[in-house]
């Protein structure tokens, strides 16, 4: 008994740090959402090209950890310019399934150009943390999982302080709540949405990198993963809701871990379909989302 | 005037494309060949090795004058496709090869999960006219799921025979361990040529030789995280853990091994993972693996095929690869026994030669030794190979000999 409730609570922990990268993901489709009310499918992919770029100075130049973590940050930065500049900018008002499709061509189109530049051969991301686990008590606790956890509490917390601390902020919750009137009272609704694109972007690369670490390995495969996660973050969470993202990541993680440990892999993501078939069907707006 | 312009293009356009535009197979003085394999992906390091090693037998044929049809020298020429390692992409690949670039034969593909569709759609009854499909040979070099080649009388592989693999890997570790005991074992349960291992291979080996399963965990090909798995695999303390999972998912696990303080008394591993990628992707990790596989650098032609495939294409050679060399030279043979025309015309005729001589083909030269190829009736493993099996462990970060036939270790 005491056995299991050990396994229980090991794989409970491993879930809500793996879950802190899974509310990561779908606090950038949230983000999107929340201001834009508009769906933005080439966000994994934008996630995978900025990790990917930070391989570069990495493999080419030899430079040191922090400077791929920043590259990653930028070049995911770059490429969330560019989907938001093809895909979004110039797209008619009046045709919102419109970026839907021009970002799911975005994702195919950015993973395979990964795919033909690499083969999508597996390339060696190294962990700044080791390969070492640490003994808490009867547990194991990975620290680059850990690692994850609090730099998501961390990216959380600035980013509560960015919306509703800056003019920024204030500006991205007013085209949010009213593209037109915040339009008329001054505030630029391209230049919020780009800079939204710049943020969400910046949030991505950097977890991008986190995940990357973590993973060990890179392939382009990892942009569909992370738009599937994110999505069913988000419809879980509730459509543009930040803590409905945060929650329903860590929820999800959770679900995962215990359905692997007691169930085996096949039940992994069986479970994580049927938790979002369930709010779909009993609870449509999700964890926090606002009720139609 | 605009229309005999648009006319005249579609007129050459028309003429490149029809028969007539390829004709030229004997006349150009090529034969050409075909192979396909897994060059993108997790599974593209197999892939390109074979890819590499049928390069170098290509130059080297070549460079000796080429293969002698009809009184005349000509080259070969390969058409080469990447599959992905994607069922798919193969079906697409397989019609490209045998009706667009007309092609003698085909090496591959790389994965089983690709090779059971391709073969799906080769003719089944020899010479039946109501049985429309591709007449096609297939001379496979690496998809090593058990019984593959059954599917149709075009399918032959020369690839190893697993079962016998692991039967003789347990029985020798018996033999030198008999204090081990008890195994856990892992398999990708998505991969086709891992889960046939594990239950056509592994298995009944282990349950011959009485080895005392604790725990099975499943895995993806492609998954990157294993800490439930690796979780229970340190909770059973197996004697010997058995890795029937690809160099992938094994470097990642084997690195989840370090973080959980598994240490296995004995590790053995599925044949594909005995390769310089392995080495490469897991380093000190997979120390002292046990490998059964089909080639070792254990004569000077091994030696010397081995060094050039790296010079020349950064191939590795291991037991998926090096077939893929030794297949190309046993067509030539047959080839230039057989006669055939090496025309657009007779193309079906000339398949179906090399098909029927390749049945009745009998014993032919591999690189460390001979290879037994089943003809058409055989009860087992129809169209299939005997050759030696090796054992290989890994130590100081390569690949050494841990055991070989006794013959060649007197030679």
């Amino acid at each position: 008994m005491t056995e299991t409730l050990l396994d229980i609570v090991q794989q409970l922990m491993n879930g809500i740090m793996y879950g802190a990268f899974y509310a990561l993901v779908g606090i950038g489709f949230t983000l999107f959402f929340g201001v834009m009310k508009k769906f933005n499918l080439a966000y994994g992919s934008t996630i995978m090209a900025g990790i990917y770029l930070g391989l570069i100075p990495l493999n080419l130049w030899k430079q040191p950890m922090w400077v791929v973590f920043v590259t990653c940050v930028a070049g995911a930065v770059v490429v969330g310019f560019v989907v938001e500049f093809a895909c979004f900018r110039y797209l008619r008002k009046g045709h919102e399934l419109a970026p839907m499709m021009t970002t799911i061509g975005m994702l195919i189109l950015i993973e395979d150009a990964v795919v033909i530049a690499t083969h999508a051969a597996p390339f060696e991301y190294p962990n700044i943390f080791g390969d070492e686990s640490f003994e808490l008590g009867p547990f194991l606790i990975r620290p680059d999982y850990l690692a994850i956890l609090i730099a998501g509490v961390v990216f959380v917390v600035l980013l509560y302080l960015l919306v509703n601390r800056t003019t920024f902020g204030r500006a991205m919750r007013a085209v949010a709540e009213n593209p037109a009137v915040s339009q008329l009272l001054g505030v630029s609704v391209t230049r919020t949405n780009t800079l939204t694109f710049a943020l969400t972007s910046a949030l991505g690369g950097a977890t991008g990198y986190l995940v990357a670490m973590t993973f060990g390995a890179l392939q382009p495969g990892i942009a569909t993963w992370m738009t599937i996660k994110g999505l069913v973050v988000i419809v879980i969470g509730g459509l543009g809701s930040i803590p409905g993202a945060i929650f329903a990541g860590l929820l999800l993680g959770v679900v995962e871990f215990q359905a692997l440990w007691f169930l085996g892999i096949s039940y992994r993501d069986i479970f994580a379909f049927l938790l979002l078939f369930a709010f779909l069907v009993l609870r449509p707006s999700g964890l926090m989302g606002k009720a139609a | 005037m605009r229309n005999i312009v648009v006319g005249s293009v579609i007129l050459t356009w028309f003429l490149m494309l029809s028969p007539a535009a390829v004709s030229a197979f004997q006349e150009e003085g090529t034969l050409r060949v075909g192979g396909m394999w897994a060059l993108s992906g997790p599974a593209a390091y197999i892939g390109k090795s074979s890819k590499g090693l049928s390069a170098l037998a290509i130059d080297e044929i070549n460079e000796a004058g080429g293969v002698a049809i009809q009184g005349k020298r000509v080259k070969l020429a390969m058409s080469v496709y990447d599959d992905a390692c994607k069922a798919e992409e193969g079906l697409t690949v397989v019609r490209r090869l045998a009706d667009s670039d007309k092609v003698l034969f085909s090496l591959g593909p790389t994965c089983s999960n690709v090779a059971e569709p391709v073969f799906g759609t080769l003719q089944k009854r020899l010479g039946d006219a109501t049985d429309t499909g591709l007449q096609f040979l297939f001379f496979t070099d690496t998809a090593i799921k058990f019984g593959l080649a059954k599917i149709s009388p075009w399918a032959f592989r020369n690839v190893g025979n697993e079962p016998a693999m692991f039967e003789l890997a347990f029985k020798l570790v018996k033999e030198r361990h008999p204090e081990l005991k008890t195994v856990a074992v892992a398999y990708e349960s998505d991969f086709a040529h891992s889960v046939s291992t594990w239950k056509g291979a592994t298995k009944p080996a282990l349950e011959k030789y009485g080895y005392q399963v604790l725990d099975i965990v499943e895995w993806r090909f492609e998954d990157v995280e294993f800490g439930a798995q690796v979780t229970k695999l340190r909770k059973a303390n197996a004697d010997i853990l058995v890795m029937m999972t690809h160099t992938f998912s094994t470097c990642g696990a084997v690195k989840e091994f370090k973080r959980q303080r598994v240490k296995a008394k004995l590790m053995v591993g599925i044949t594909s993972s005995a390769s310089t990628e392995t080495m490469v992707g897991c380093g000190q990790a997979v120390e002292g693996m046990i490998i059964p596989t089909n080639f070792a650098t254990i004569n000077p032609k091994a030696k010397a095929v081995a060094e050039k495939a790296w010079a020349k294409y950064k191939a590795d050679s291991n037991l998926h690869s090096v077939p893929a060399y030794e297949n190309l030279y046993a067509i030539k043979g047959i080839v230039e026994k057989v006669g055939i025309k090496n025309e657009p015309a007779t193309l079906l005729q000339d398949r179906r030669k090399v098909r029927d001589a390749l049945a009745t083909l009998g014993t032919f030269q591999g690189v460390i030794g001979p290879i037994k190829m089943n003809g058409d009736n055989d009860p087992v493993k129809p169209r299939d190979v005997d050759k030696a099996i090796i054992l290989v462990q890994a130590k100081n970060a390569q690949w050494t000999v841990w055991w070989q036939p006794p013959e060649m270790e007197k030679k």
